[in-house]
């Protein structure tokens, strides 16, 4: 009897912290996590049935809409999907109002409709505007420069501009991901700087560099960020675990691109590591840029959103124009000491001809069916944590022509 | 929740004190004799050694338990082996002292849900902190050895009870960990503050914590020892111990977990009394 009371106690103590949870505390979170708008004939206003619905990434606050050029909007039921506990308060000239899902607001005017979000504790609030915008015609042909930049809100790192461009009128690039492992770094010495004065007629160009990723890169075996530049959405939340699905390239083009032009110039690091930061011998960094131009809806209607697993892979892509590589028989990149890009340390115009292996169909082309990608890095394999660093790619000057 | 904890513990601990060891208090001759047989191998109020080795369960823990955490997945020790001597002294039929030093090797896996978990990381200056709600594991040992100072008291000629405070000096510690997604799949950082940006984490590419926590961990701790020995055999002692630590594990400058953790270890084993 004494002795299996004894052997209560090692139970018991097994049993403490369990027997100890305390209650739980309200949510402190408060976003918009999905925005829905309820048309009765979406085709008659959107390009896509899919575009009523954005699923919203944790970084972004203006929440746009696009609707074809000739659609007209005014009141819409409006359905947010919040944190839960959350509450949405509709903001108007003359204070605000408690929200309801399925409430109409109006969108007329292309107005900016602002909402604020207040977490289940009361704590903590988010302001978001949300609006309907009509599509500007785009008039094919593109002509880039990198001379429009400034400081994010947060004046860590630099943001490019590109209104009438893409849709969001942003380049993306992994610039807010670098944040996340480098707190320390200074504007300057983020992977996408701008290079002032350094462009070939001495104007101010775009340099990207592959960067040490510093003490937590290291922790999460992502020891290198290549410099990149693209458009479409960066999701700094897949930073971290799921890096591929981080960068998704593209935005919609109603224009078949035929030709990419783009200065370049280049400075290779000195010496090529894997992904365990191991120096790999016989093998030299390489630049890359590209254009692609994809199906971005697939049979079932559901939106395609190509991403780093595959830009350059997918079966929805119809046209590619991409700096020279080379590949191993099976398609994959092949990694050498001998490249063939053509980018040297002085700067050129490069013309690359935009290849086609699918048709493109005029209505979908007309209809935004299909998305545009321009993009760049300083190491070609960035994207799996490869590279060298201290790699350069210097841009300036992009032209894209179309049919 | 406090005072819960501590109830809890003294029913667990009076649990292995049958009552009826106390019930033997009428002195008959019988009763006397069972004193001396039980007692210090010279006389009543003799001292001499006592050899132990224990095997060692416990955790390293907030008190109380935080509410960020939210459930308690798995745990389960590390390491485990207590092996130590005592010295005491009776001055009383009742009453002695025993000094000693206890050599250990303890420590614990833990595998519990958070939300809202405040972390401050930094690494060769650079810092990342913010909320984590999610999976977090935790690991970790520590080699050591503790010297209690107790006051003993006799409740009964086989049962002696022990309290009284304790130092420990850790010769190694370590404090590793990760965090992930939980069953449910979600895992998150939320950076700076809970409107900051959502940084997802899974289980596929779980962050580590960083390798330097164990150099923010304090070689000392200070607290008090609660403890049983139960004579079983004329050299033999079946003993159980608690050692609850007062002093926080973790340096003071020391921001990544944002509550004091306190080790919390019980050992039981077998002892020879010289």
């Amino acid at each position: 009897m004494k002795r299996t009371s004894l052997l209560l106690l090692a139970p018991c103590l097994l049993l403490l912290p369990s027997s100890c949870i305390q209650k739980e505390k309200s949510n402190t979170e408060c976003d918009i996590e999905s925005v829905s708008i309820h048309v009765d004939a979406p085709s008659d206003i959107f390009y896509h049935d899919y575009d009523t619905m954005q699923a919203i990434i944790s970084t972004s606050t203006d929440i746009t809409f696009t609707t074809r050029s000739y659609a007209e909007v005014g009141l819409l039921p409006l359905t947010l999907r919040v944190t839960e506990g959350a509450t949405v308060f509709l903001v108007g000239e003359n204070g605000e109002e408690p929200f309801h899902n399925g409430s109409l607001v109006d969108f007329s005017d292309q107005k900016v409709c602002k909402f604020r979000v207040v977490s289940e504790d009361k704590m903590w609030n988010r302001m978001y505007n949300i609006s309907i915008l009509h599509d500007k015609p785009s008039e094919g042909n593109l002509s880039i420069t990198f001379d429009s930049y400034a400081l994010d809100p947060s004046g860590k790192y630099y943001v490019w501009n590109a209104p009438d461009i893409f849709t969001d009128g942003q380049w993306k690039n992994g610039n807010p991901g670098f944040k996340i492992s480098k707190s320390s770094a200074q504007p300057m010495d983020y992977p996408s700087t701008p290079a002032i004065g350094a462009g070939p007629d001495g104007n101010d160009c775009l340099k990207l560099e592959t960067r040490d990723t510093g003490p937590f890169g290291r922790m999460v075996n992502m020891r290198i960020a290549s410099g990149s530049m693209f458009n479409g959405v960066f999701d700094v939340g897949n930073a971290i675990t799921n890096t591929l699905k981080a960068t998704q390239f593209g935005s919609p083009f109603t224009h078949k691109p035929v030709q990419f032009r783009v200065w370049l110039r280049a400075e290779r690091g000195s010496v090529f590591q894997n992904r365990e930061g191991n120096p790999v011998s016989g093998v030299v960094d390489e630049p890359d840029a590209y254009v692609v131009l994809y199906r971005n809806e697939d049979a079932e209607g559901n939106k395609v959103q190509l991403d780093g697993s595959d830009v350059l892979s997918s079966p929805n892509i119809v046209g590619l124009g991409r700096l020279p590589h080379h590949y191993n028989a099976d398609g994959s990149d092949q990694l050498t000491d001998s490249p063939i890009h053509g980018v040297t340390e002085e700067w050129q115009e490069f013309v690359i001809p935009v290849e086609y292996k699918a048709e493109v169909d005029a209505d979908i082309l007309k209809n935004k069916g299909y998305n545009l990608v321009i993009s760049f890095a300083s190491s070609w394999q960035g994207a799996h944590f490869q590279g060298a660093i201290g790699s350069k790619l210097f841009i300036d000057k992009i032209r894209l022509y179309c049919e | 929740m406090k005072q819960s904890i501590t109830i809890y513990l003294l029913f667990s601990l009076l649990s292995v004190f049958p009552l009826q060891a106390l019930c033997h208090e009428g002195s008959s001759e019988a009763t006397e004799t069972s004193w001396e047989k039980w007692g210090p191998t010279a006389g009543l109020t003799a001292g001499g050694f006592i050899v132990r080795a224990g095997y060692v369960i416990g955790g390293t823990t907030p008190v109380p338990l935080p509410a960020e955490i939210r459930k308690i997945n798995s745990f389960s020790p590390r390491g485990g082996v207590s092996i130590g001597i005592d010295g005491y002294r009776m001055f009383s039929k009742r009453w002695g002292i025993s000094l000693g030093a206890h050599f250990f090797w303890e420590g614990f896996h833990t595998n519990a849900d958070v939300k809202n978990y405040y972390v401050w990381l930094e690494q060769e200056g650079e810092i990342t902190k913010g909320y984590f709600t999610g999976t977090n594991v935790t690991n970790t040992e520590m080699w050591g050895v503790t010297v209690p100072l107790l006051a003993t008291f006799r409740i009964s000629p086989r049962w002696n009870l022990s309290f009284g405070p304790y130092l420990s000096y850790y010769f190694k510690q370590t404090f590793s960990g990760e965090v992930f997604d939980n069953d449910q799949g979600v895992g998150y950082l939320r950076e700076d503050s809970p409107v900051g940006t959502k940084i997802l984490m899974t289980r596929e590419n779980p962050t580590p914590y960083p390798d330097n926590f164990a150099d923010s961990m304090v070689p000392f701790s200070v607290g008090m020892e609660v403890g049983f020995d139960w004579k079983a055999l004329r050299h033999m002692n079946v003993f159980g111990s608690l050692d609850w630590g007062m002093t926080d594990i973790w340096k003071r400058d020391f921001e990544a977990i944002s509550f004091h953790m306190y080790p919390i270890y019980g050992t039981i084993g077998v002892a020879y009394r010289y």
